[in-house]
């Protein structure tokens, strides 16, 4: 809560946490329903939608900021940035961004929102606090996934037409590397020490394993068909294949593919919970979120969001 | 861009499409999907070997000739309508105890169908004597880009999807009930 807030919005969560005194709030999904044009807010503990938001444009990609106050929506059609108090569940603000926003990431810090332009092949830096633009990096052919490393020094874009990753400096704001990948690199994974990446390639059916510093690919690892995103828990990859309904699980350090596992149709977003016991994943196809229990390797829940979930990004919101 | 007129931006869009290397290059933000149920008196067997054989969609009208051999998964057909456009699809996804086919188009041709990243399920399953037959596709609007033409927006690729598979499940429906 260290962002400036309007007094509305603060006596909004005020009174919202006066309801609600002692009781801490179990860690939220925020779900991008890309056809109801909302968002479902889901309380993870007991897997229930506790709250919709909606937000308009046909919201695809979202972030939810590290302090766990705001999260971010891009919403392609309406070519805006949607601005939510997650706490008081309200739309606080909106960026129009113009193009075709899709994905979203934050530097570590929260000061700092990246989104990747679709359509005119660039990045948008904005400032949260003020929520204006303030910077554009050229990238490849339709840039998608994004993330950022954990000193917030280097932003990795997944341009998915030039099946490349361009690595650019967030300082300067310049691409200072591009890294060839498989065909279509649609999402990227960092892991937590920020030194390697996982791309997941849409049209060769494989994770791109990335050596971050020495900026080249190290390893391929096959998956189902059509993998759009991936996660990072309890030593391992799990990876969302969206033609195959199926997740591909591989040991992060031998990069073997450990299992696969059978889910809701067409999983899209993934998600590790912050204690790394489940992954959290989108069914477009089902109107799900579902988890894996990243042990036993089993579909654990399953909770009824809104028509046709995307949840493109960490959408995952701490609460403490 | 959001002037342009009907012609001049199917002729654009052509030239986008001769000019990718590969197939499935951006397409537009929001994926649709249509889903179109049909109840089938015969029985699911015999729904199953109609819809699994990838080389017959003689219950589809509008198809002047299906070319290509097989009905596994990696099989090929090209389908020439009978306004001449073709259409090269790949079955992606077989499973005979679940009754359940998924194939995709290997390149998109808006004027075949105003689509780009097609993929398809036709999925059987008994119900009492009779069988229920379920058509699924998923796909992106024909214009990749912001601000489509009329007919190229979301719109257009929904009502020609579900145009298809109520025209193709009626078709269905008649050859399998209306036969032995």
């Amino acid at each position: 809560m260290h962002r400036r807030r309007t007094a509305a919005a603060v006596l909004a969560a005020v009174g919202l946490l006066g309801a609600s005194v002692g009781a801490a709030r179990a860690d939220e999904a925020f779900v991008t329903n890309q056809q109801s044009d909302d968002v479902s807010v889901v309380d993870l503990d007991t897997a229930t939608v506790v709250a919709t938001i909606p937000v308009g444009g046909k919201p695809a990609g979202v972030v939810a900021s590290a302090d766990g106050a705001r999260v971010y929506v891009t919403s392609p059609d309406a070519k805006a940035v949607t601005v939510i108090d997650a706490a008081a569940r309200s739309v606080i603000g909106r960026i129009d961004v113009g193009g075709g926003p899709v994905g979203i990431v934050l530097s570590p810090d929260d000061r700092r929102l990246f989104v990747a332009d679709w359509y005119t092949n660039q990045i948008l830096a904005i400032d949260t606090a003020t929520l204006a633009v303030n910077g554009r990096v050229p990238v490849g052919r339709a840039p998608a996934g994004m993330a950022v490393t954990p000193d917030g020094a280097l932003l990795i874009s997944c341009d998915r037409d030039d099946d490349r990753l361009s690595v650019i400096d967030t300082a300067t704001l310049t691409v200072v590397g591009t890294i060839p990948v498989g065909t279509h690199p649609f999402a990227v994974t960092l892991s937590a020490d920020g030194l390697t990446a996982y791309a997941a390639n849409v049209m060769s059916d494989d994770v791109s394993v990335v050596d971050v510093a020495a900026r080249r690919e190290i390893a391929r690892v096959p998956t189902g068909d059509t993998p759009y995103g991936v996660a990072l828990a309890a030593g391992r990859g799990f990876v969302t294949d969206q033609h195959a309904d199926t997740v591909t699980v591989f040991d992060l350090e031998s990069r073997a593919v450990i299992a696969t596992l059978d889910t809701p149709a067409f999983p899209e977003g993934i998600a590790a919970a912050r204690d790394g016991r489940k992954v959290w994943v989108a069914s477009w196809d089902e109107d799900v979120l579902f988890s894996i229990d990243t042990t036993t390797l089993e579909v654990v829940d399953e909770v009824p969001v809104g028509t046709s979930p995307r949840a493109f990004g960490a959408f995952i919101r701490p609460t403490e | 861009m959001r002037h342009l007129t009907g012609a001049f931006a199917g002729a654009l869009v052509a030239g986008i499409v001769a000019l990718a290397p590969i197939a499935a290059e951006a397409h537009g933000p929001t994926r649709q999907k249509v889903e179109i149920t049909r109840e089938i008196n015969a029985p699911a067997d015999k729904v199953w070997a109609a819809v699994s054989n990838f080389q017959d969609l003689s219950w589809v009208p509008g198809v002047a000739k299906v070319e290509g051999s097989g009905s596994e998964v990696g099989s090929k057909r090209t389908i020439t309508l009978e306004n001449g456009e073709t259409l090269t699809e790949t079955v992606d996804k077989l499973d005979a105890a679940k009754m359940m086919i998924m194939y995709r188009a290997d390149a998109d041709n808006v004027k075949f169908l105003p689509v780009t990243n097609y993929s398809s399920r036709l999925t059987v399953k008994a119900n009492g004597s009779g069988s229920t037959v379920t058509w699924w596709g998923a796909f992106y609007r024909g214009y990749p880009n912001n601000d489509p033409p009329a007919d190229l927006n979301d719109e257009t690729a929904l009502s020609a999807v579900t145009g298809l598979y109520n025209a193709g499940l009626d078709g269905l429906k008649k050859k399998l009930e209306g036969g032995s």
